[in-house]
């Protein structure tokens, strides 16, 4: 299959299966997502696989939509043939947190199967094998879903020591400082409202850590 | 140049003293690093070996075994399944052994202070000697760290693993905390701690109560083929 | 041959060499691995250790507050490592003692060298180690492979002076000067002499049973504290014993102490030059290694003994 007849038949795959959405499609960018129901998507897969040469799984990724109450799943789909890449992007329930695995269809899809449960609570039927292997240790709810508070579960099960170095000392006998102390560098959702930072402090993809990080003023910062 | 502390070099004989002397001296510069290191820290070691940070001329030396080393390096973050690990290894080691904690995920956690996998404080689960903190630190930090370690043994200060074994019990519950109340390692420690004279009054407790409750007989490895 | 090296020694003599000749070979042994130590270092471009560095080890392994033993035989295993080479050291004549060299000869030396590393086996099958069981069955098929050329070397040099005595073997070479040497009138088994130099001391390409990194250094593995301490002694003695010899054998011993330590220093510095800068063979190629080569070689060398 050459890239034009998979432009074909891209175009032609909503048509063939319902509810299958092209939601975005880039060949250059090598880039091609579709939305699909949950139920649709081993008939996708099949589609994918033996038509268009999408051979290689590279990854199953998970995302937790809390307020939506749902999971979504992507499945990342390669093609050693066409250098392209579909993800394959559905969404199960969160209550009955269970699905199917592709086990059969794709074999590397048994263990990030596996890591998905342990991370994220959710069942696949059919998988070889679910037990536990990165948190043999853990015994709280899995640790990816979004009600789990990283954060508040470290401030109430461990205890920080004291660091107070020589060189921070020679800075704040110099005028210097701590601008913004770690106590008050908290990101958690149930820290941050007692705290009073506002909503946009806490976010938990952590883009904003970098800015949050003590800045420690010396005046032979050049200027401030 | 600091005051030598006066309490530790008064007890016994003149030549116990000279024996006790000669032997700091001796330890202080000799010194077995256990070639195995925790976390991401760990790519700053190669660079302090090699040639052009050599630690050897510090008589610092790489030994594979824990049985076989004085130093234990925690370079890194200790996730709970590395700590477990780790507990057996420091647990292993001759006495007098020393921990540097390397790294500032040693102190307070550093760049993974928020996850629930990881320890903060080492200091709750085995006595450490030294934190040099970074991250990672350079080479030239981890050797000006070694070479304090070094001053402090020859002035004898460095005698943490002594509190190993007078506060077991503060430890041993800290690591109940952490991985279960069936924790055991294959070591006796209250039986060396016995067997030594390092009898303090931390060592027995109620965490040491339940650990000779779970407390099974090791059982011989089984040879497969 | 004659029997005129027998000549009139009492027993507190004998008593005297017999405890000043360990004491001097592990001194001598002792910087002969800060001559190793350091030689490795300037090939690897950097400053060794300081100057009394392995003294530094040996005390601080001594020192140890703290002790782990697997048993008796784990305890005798170490004793016999030891000891095997201290008997080796009486046997070892040096410029100005004999000890008992007279009384047993080269077989009996090359006997005693074998012991420490069946001691060795002894000790490591006591602490049930998967590592160590690996090393040392890896240990003594090295030895096995390396014996069986050291033991034509050995025939060769004794069949050339016509005496198993190493007192005469080095008088001979003393007293005729340069060209009789061992190296210059058998030098395919001086060769073959260096191969099987570089298996005793268990330097690359032969240090399979060490192997530091992949089974743990082997035998090693569960020796702390003092037992360790006594692996480093027993190094010190193996330089200085397989140097020692090897001069006694080709180079015509040394008349006085800075001959003989100025010709061991040599002998000692080869193998640590090549080793550095090698990898190392597994335990089958090294076998048949030295199974083909020195071998070859050294029955070449006694094919040609006069």
């Amino acid at each position: 299959m050459n890239l034009s007849q998979f432009e074909a038949w891209l175009a032609d795959i909503d048509h063939r299966i319902a509810g299958v959405e092209v939601t975005a499609s880039n060949l250059n960018k090598r880039r091609n997502r579709v939305d699909l129901p949950a139920d649709k998507l081993v008939l996708f897969l099949e589609a994918v696989k033996g038509e268009a040469s999408f051979v290689h799984l590279s990854a199953i990724s998970c995302v937790d939509w809390i307020d939506d109450g749902e999971f979504e799943l992507v499945y990342h789909l390669w093609s050693y043939e066409l250098n392209q890449l579909i993800s394959a992007h559905i969404r199960v329930s969160r209550d009955p947190g269970e699905y199917q695995s592709i086990y059969d269809l794709y074999r590397p899809a048994g263990f990030f199967e596996r890591d998905i449960h342990e991370m994220y609570g959710l069942y696949f039927h059919g998988a070889p094998d679910m037990e536990k292997f990165i948190l043999t240790e853990w015994n709280g709810i899995p640790p990816m879903r979004k009600e789990f508070d990283s954060e508040e579960f470290v401030e109430q099960n461990f205890s920080w020591q004291e660091y107070n170095p020589e060189w921070l000392k020679e800075l704040v006998a110099e005028g210097g400082g701590v601008v913004i102390p770690c106590e008050e560098q908290r990101f958690s959702r149930s820290v941050a409202t007692d705290h009073g930072i506002d909503q946009q402090h806490s976010n938990w993809s952590g883009c904003d850590v970098s800015s949050k990080l003590c800045r420690i003023d010396s005046k032979y910062r050049g200027g401030d | 140049m600091k005051e030598i502390k006066v309490e530790n070099r008064r007890e016994g004989n003149i030549l116990s003293r000279v024996f006790d002397e000669l032997n700091e001296f001796c330890r202080a510069r000799s010194l077995f690093i256990l070639h195995y290191c925790t976390g991401c820290g760990a790519i700053e070691l190669p660079p302090v070996m090699t040639s052009r940070f050599d630690m050897e001329r510090l008589g610092v030396q790489p030994m594979v075994t824990p049985r076989q080393a004085d130093i234990l390096l925690i370079t890194g973050y200790v996730s709970i399944k590395t700590l477990k690990r780790v507990m057996l290894t420091y647990e292993q080691m001759g006495s007098p052994k020393y921990v540097i904690g390397i790294c500032s995920c040693t102190v307070n956690g550093g760049m993974y202070w928020q996850s629930y996998a990881t320890a903060k404080k080492l200091d709750e689960y085995m006595p450490v000697d030294l934190y040099i903190a970074g991250c990672m630190p350079r080479p030239e930090a981890i050797i000006s760290g070694l070479r304090s370690l070094i001053r402090n043994i020859e002035l004898g200060e460095s005698n943490n693993w002594k509190k190993y074994y007078e506060n077991y019990d503060y430890y041993l519950g800290n690591q109940q905390k952490l991985f279960g109340d069936e924790w055991q390692t294959p070591v006796d420690v209250i039986g060396e701690a016995e067997h030594y004279g390092l009898v303090g009054e931390g060592t027995y407790g109620e965490h040491t109560e339940i650990l000779q409750r779970v407390q099974q007989p090791l059982k011989p490895l089984e040879m497969r083929l | 041959m004659d029997t005129q090296i027998f000549t009139e020694i009492s027993l507190s003599e004998i008593l005297v060499e017999l405890l000043l000749m360990p004491v001097i070979a592990f001194l001598v042994g002792l910087v002969m691995v800060l001559w190793m130590r350091k030689i490795g270092a300037r090939v690897q471009r950097r400053i060794g250790p300081p100057l009394f560095q392995p003294l530094y080890d040996v005390v601080k392994l001594f020192g140890k507050k703290t002790q782990v033993s697997h048993g008796v035989v784990h305890d005798i295993g170490i004793v016999m490592a030891m000891g095997g080479y201290i008997a080796a050291e009486t046997l070892l004549p040096v410029p100005g003692m004999n000890g008992i060299a007279v009384y047993g000869g080269i077989i009996t030396l090359t006997y005693l060298m074998m012991i420490p590393s069946l001691g060795l086996a002894l000790g490591v099958g006591q602490c049930a180690n998967p590592n160590g069981s690996i090393g040392i069955s890896r240990a003594l098929t090295a030895m096995l492979a390396y014996d069986i050329p050291f033991v034509i070397i050995v025939f060769g040099v004794a069949f050339h002076h016509e005496t198993t005595n190493l007192v005469e073997i080095i008088t001979q070479q003393q007293q005729a000067g340069i060209a009789s040497w061992g190296a210059v009138q058998n030098p395919l088994l001086a060769l073959a002499g260096l191969a099987t130099l570089q298996g005793m001391l268990g330097k690359q390409p032969f240090e399979i049973y060490i192997a530091p990194a992949e089974i743990a250094t082997g035998p090693m593995v569960e020796m702390s504290g003092k037992y360790l301490g006594g692996l480093f002694v027993m190094q010190a003695f193996q330089l200085y014993t397989a140097a020692v010899l090897y001069v006694s054998l080709f180079l015509g011993g040394g008349e006085s102490w800075f001959e003989l330590l100025a010709k061991s220093f040599v002998v000692v510095s080869i193998p640590m030059m090549i080793a550095f800068v090698f990898p190392r063979y597994r335990t089958e190629d090294l076998v048949r290694l030295f199974w083909k080569w020195p071998v070859m070689i050294g029955l070449l060398g006694v094919a040609f003994v006069g």
